[in-house]
């Protein structure tokens, strides 16, 4: 959208105080929003005696560098593996979630059968159950099997995303012709190809909303692998992060460790996510109320 | 014409489908919903069912340090949860938290939508960008920086501020700032997106009729977001009722949250003690109170919408 | 739905809940051996590439894991429930009965001589037996107290080191009637451990079995005496309420506005790393005395190496884990990166323990705490379910921090707590 006076709007100059307060709360907020990551920005380049000796929210001498080794080398460069581990279990499962809520979703469209809406809504009701409440009966079952404190412990429950099944749905019934599918079939082609040859491509806003929606449930899943993972290789960058954390108190130079490698796992996640936004917005307004 | 309109008359142009193809048709449903319907059967109908069943079951155990087993218990897990004082004051901190926390996030995310909805501001994309990124970063991250801001002697905010964050008093509200950070940009751009998506015509024309800005907020515009607002609102009060995270996070370093500060907290503690049918019939009671206030929400803001 | 109903039924079934109790036989393995082992002490790795290095039979693999209370204890009974645990473990005294109510621990009495226990510090083995019932773990290191204090400030405000608790409440009101900034000593709502090692100090016995039912008595006399006298001192703002460890109170600690602090010998490192600018200035003495029987001492922390109870290779643990815990050069190297306290006879005796400590004035310190080790009371027993009791502790004494409660009712809390967290493990427990 521009930032021209859209027509409709009252002119401005109407009152002066009705134009700059608005402008002012914004930059307040901005302000308020931001805080937290610019302390982290700058906490990141004091040493840790700086951290309590100097004012919070501007620089004292430059560490960045030495903090930075440090918290990659630390524990013999876990860190490294921490991200990596991320990398699997929240772009690795966010995507093949995604793919698979897609081809749920285009079922429950475009194919009539009986008992379609009782399973629609079973699994919009997985919508409203919260994956704390699941964790901990998904621990107990990988008990009794013993699969506990693997990959994939953590990685197959990641893959289930009702809500981006109950979007696809939505978005496919407002945004693919059956014209296109019939198309497809009086081509000859079959209907996987039709699918992933066709119809996939009219998916992309859906596709990006919800990859990232999954995206963000499995980097915030924190009771799952919490109880999950015993061994430290397995954990992702959050919950590495949190057991640094947690011992800063025995050990006080983790404080800058656990403040740059915040840092350094932060930068990539809102870089990425800044430049998919707009994906997001576009698909979540397709989906949502019309005017 | 809408794609809806399309389909309808597609639908009608159609000619009935042959059996071969109704065949490959079935073969294909299964083959789409497969997937996904196996992952969701193992990971939350299985889930729930097991907590379900492991609820009815006690545990028993011989001599001082002998093994324990699991013994049929019938309802005494859910007696025992319901007299609780644990869990009671637990629920009711959530439930305090989740009255204040989620209109105050919900007000603050329509004020800014609206704010930004209308043209008296500039820089949008520049104000909507930086509320959204507290979203992107993980919540025990998050949780983790606002509980250094949080410290005296090492955050601005504690030393700026003459409260203290981390104490009794304070560090609920502490943690409602925490997810108010993290949320309201996200709720904020959903409400933003649905405001973008209406005619701006019918504001013309409300103009011509004699309608402040704020009569249109208020009258017009919020009315016409209301699944946008009912959508958020129904997620927060699930994401209050399952609060863990930051009061987890934030345990090492306040010593006013306790083990079972909040219903999560409680089944976690439960679960860490070894008590795991005590914690299931826990898990699944919660789990069956969060979907029952999601619905009672849904229906009632079907109501608001009459 | 009901399909998924009886698939978690049959789930739910099969298998009952706990193994079969560990065979307490100790067989050698033969060939080469692969030890898993977790712990959270700074400085274990390198004892461990010690180990390995004289025994290439027998590689110890070290997880380093966080603390046992930041969640590790968690990870290790969800370990044991999913058969993954490791061979050994670090576990602190405190938790022993909670792992041995798990079934977690082996014992490995028939892995050592008869006579391993002698080596021991009397109420360290006391409690890695059970008083006698078995060889559940190896005590790795202690913390008996004493009183830092501040050698200096006792001259400026005219005190004398207070040997007995009556002379320390006399002090403390010298203290604060100089100056009613200074505090004597601050009483931390957090720190149950020392808490509990002052009951201790007093004769407190919270723990005892009579056949198959427990009896709790966190408010014995004994305690209840310690909780009114500290809460005497609280009431007349004679100590303050700073949460130990914390910068709240390593600043006081600094600014000279808390003269004393009652901790473990391993509180020696805390306050020379946390308070570097009052270096010189500090002492050690023998913990203020009740009168009455004779001089007795209070431990706080400490902790053991336990076989856990799926090893494979209980004997070649059970070398490893005396070998670490008796070795002179294995306790000089805990102790250099660690801070661990020896929990042997002999090792607390070792040279490098012998050492004037600038920090504390050349003073001799651990001199003092080896006398005190010799002097901390047996029989003081930890209860199966000590995570729970000490949050209800903490809470309580939060409140009466706060001014709602007393300490005592604090005490009254924890034992109605406890009885609960108890029945839950499928107990029988009576409050005495």
């Amino acid at each position: 959208m521009s930032a021209q006076a859209a027509p409709g709007d009252k002119p401005l100059g109407q009152s002066p105080l009705a134009s700059v307060l608005p402008v002012a709360v914004l930059f307040t907020a901005t302000a308020c929003f931001l805080l937290p990551l610019w302390y982290l920005f700058v906490a990141s380049t004091k040493s840790q005696g700086d951290l309590t000796t100097t004012a919070g929210l501007w620089f004292s001498d430059m560490q960045f560098g030495t903090n930075v080794a440090d918290t990659v080398t630390r524990d013999g460069g876990i860190f490294w593996t921490w991200l990596l581990n991320s990398l699997l279990y929240a772009v690795g499962g966010a995507a093949v979630g995604t793919v698979i809520a897609a081809m749920a979703g285009y079922a429950l469209s475009k194919y009539a059968f009986r008992g379609r809406e009782v399973v629609f809504n079973t699994i919009l009701a997985g919508v409203l159950v919260p994956a704390t409440a699941l964790a901990l009966p998904i621990f107990l079952i990988f008990a009794k099997v013993g699969m506990t404190n693997t990959y994939w412990s953590v990685l197959l429950p990641s893959l289930v995303s009702p809500f981006g099944v109950y979007l696809a749905r939505i978005y496919i019934t407002s945004s693919v012709p059956d014209a296109l599918i019939e198309a497809g079939r009086l081509d000859g082609a079959g209907e996987y190809r039709i699918f992933f040859g066709l119809v996939i491509h009219l998916l992309k806003p859906a596709l990006v909303t919800i990859f990232l929606f999954q995206f963000i449930v499995i980097w915030n899943n924190f009771f799952l692998p919490l109880i999950m993972l015993t061994d430290r290789k397995l954990f992702p960058i959050t919950l590495g992060l949190y057991t640094w954390n947690s011992q800063a108190l025995q050990d006080p130079t983790l404080a800058t460790a656990v403040l740059t490698g915040s840092l350094l796992s932060v930068v990539p996640i809102i870089i990425a996510f800044l430049m998919l936004q707009r994906f997001w917005r576009s698909g979540l307004g397709a989906g949502g109320v019309k005017g | 014409m809408s794609v809806q309109t399309a389909n309808r008359a597609t639908a009608a142009a159609t000619a009935t489908p042959s059996r071969a193809q109704r065949r490959s048709e079935r073969r294909a449903i299964i083959g789409f919903l497969a997937p996904f319907g196996t992952l969701f059967l193992l990971f939350y109908l299985l889930p729930i069912g097991y907590s379900f069943v492991r609820s009815f079951f006690v545990t028993e155990r011989d001599g001082a340090f002998g093994p324990a087993r699991d013994a049929w218990g019938g309802l005494s897990n859910y007696a025992q949860a319901i007299s609780d004082p644990a869990l009671l004051s637990s629920v009711g901190r959530v439930l305090l938290f989740g009255v204040v926390q989620v209109p105050v996030m919900l007000i603050i995310a329509m004020l800014f939508a609206l704010i930004l909805d209308s043209s008296l501001a500039r820089l949008k994309r520049f104000f909507r960008l930086s509320y959204f990124v507290p979203y992107a970063v993980p919540v025990v991250i998050g949780t983790i920086v606002w509980g250094f801001l949080f410290t005296p002697g090492l955050g601005p905010v504690a030393d700026f501020f003459p409260v203290d964050f981390l104490g009794d008093g304070w560090v609920l509200w502490s943690i409602a700032i925490i997810v108010t950070w993290t949320y309201a940009g996200y709720n904020m751009l959903i409400m933003h997106s649905n405001l973008q998506a209406i005619d701006r015509d019918i504001y013309e024309a409300a103009h011509v009729d004699g309608a402040t800005n704020w009569q249109i907020a208020l009258r017009i515009k919020i009315p016409l977001i209301r699944d946008a607002v009912i959508l958020t609102g129904v997620f927060s009060i699930i994401g209050t009722l399952q609060l863990f995270t930051e009061p987890q996070v934030l345990r090492s370093i306040s010593t006013s949250i306790s083990s079972t500060y909040t219903p999560n907290l409680l089944v976690f503690t439960a679960a860490s003690g070894n008590a795991y049918n005590y914690a299931a019939a826990l898990s699944f009671l919660l789990a069956a109170a969060t979907a029952v206030l999601s619905f009672l929400f849904l229906k009632f803001s079907e109501r608001w919408a009459q | 739905m009901g399909a998924v109903l009886v698939a978690a039924l049959s789930l739910a079934a099969c298998g009952t809940s706990g193994p079969e109790p560990a065979s307490t036989a100790c067989a050698r393995s033969s060939g080469k051996v692969t030890l898993s082992f977790w712990s959270w002490v700074p400085g274990m790795d390198k004892a461990v590439d010690m180990w390995n290095a004289e025994n290439p039979d027998i590689r110890v693999e070290l997880n380093a894991v966080a603390g046992g209370n930041q969640g590790t204890y968690q990870n290790m009974f969800n370990a044991l429930k999913a058969n993954t645990e490791p061979d050994l473990a670090q576990v602190e005294f405190d938790m022993l009965p909670s792992f041995r109510l798990q079934q977690g621990l082996r014992d490995i009495s028939k892995c050592l001589e008869p006579d391993a226990g002698d080596r021991f510090i009397g109420f360290a083995w006391d409690q890695a037996t059970f008083g006698g019932e078995g060889v559940f773990a190896i005590p790795q290191d202690t913390g008996p107290m004493a009183m830092f204090y501040r050698k200096d400030l006792f001259e400026r405000y005219g005190i004398q080191v207070p040997k007995t608790w009556d002379e320390f409440r006399v002090a403390a009101e010298e203290v604060h009637r100089k100056d009613p900034s200074v505090y004597l000593t601050s009483f931390p709502q957090r720190d149950v451990g020392w808490f509990e090692g002052l009951a201790w100090q007093h004769g407190a016995s919270w723990f005892n079995t009579e056949g198959s039912t427990w009896q709790v008595s966190v408010g014995d006399r004994p305690t209840t005496e310690v909780a009114d006298y500290w809460q005497d001192l609280l009431a007349r703002h004679l100590v303050t309420p700073l949460q130990g460890f914390s910068t709240p109170w390593t600043k006081a600690l600094a600014d000279g506005k808390v003269l004393t602090w009652i901790s473990a010998v391993w509180g020696n490192s805390t306050l020379s790393t946390n308070v570097p600018s009052t270096t010189g200035k500090w002492a050690v003495a023998p913990m203020p005395q009740w009168s009455g029987n004779g001089p007795s001492a209070a431990n706080w922390g400490g902790s053991t190496t336990a076989v856990l109870r799926g090893s494979e290779h209980p004997y070649e643990a059970a070398k490893f884990a005396l070998w670490l815990n008796t070795d002179p050069k294995s306790l000089e190297l805990l102790n250099r990166s660690g801070g661990l306290y020896p929990a042997t006879k002999d090792g607390i005796e070792l040279p490098f323990l012998k050492k004037p400590v600038e920090f504390y004035g050349g003073q001799h310190i651990f001199d003092v705490f080896a006398e005190a080790a010799g002097q901390v009371k047996g029989g003081f027993a930890w209860g199966p379910t000590m995570t729970q009791t000490n949050a209800a502790l903490a809470d309580g004494f939060g409140k009466a921090l706060a001014g709602d409660a007393t300490l005592t009712d604090a005490l009254a809390a924890a034992d109605r707590e406890t009885q609960t967290a108890m029945r839950l493990q499928a107990l029988e427990v009576k409050i005495r």
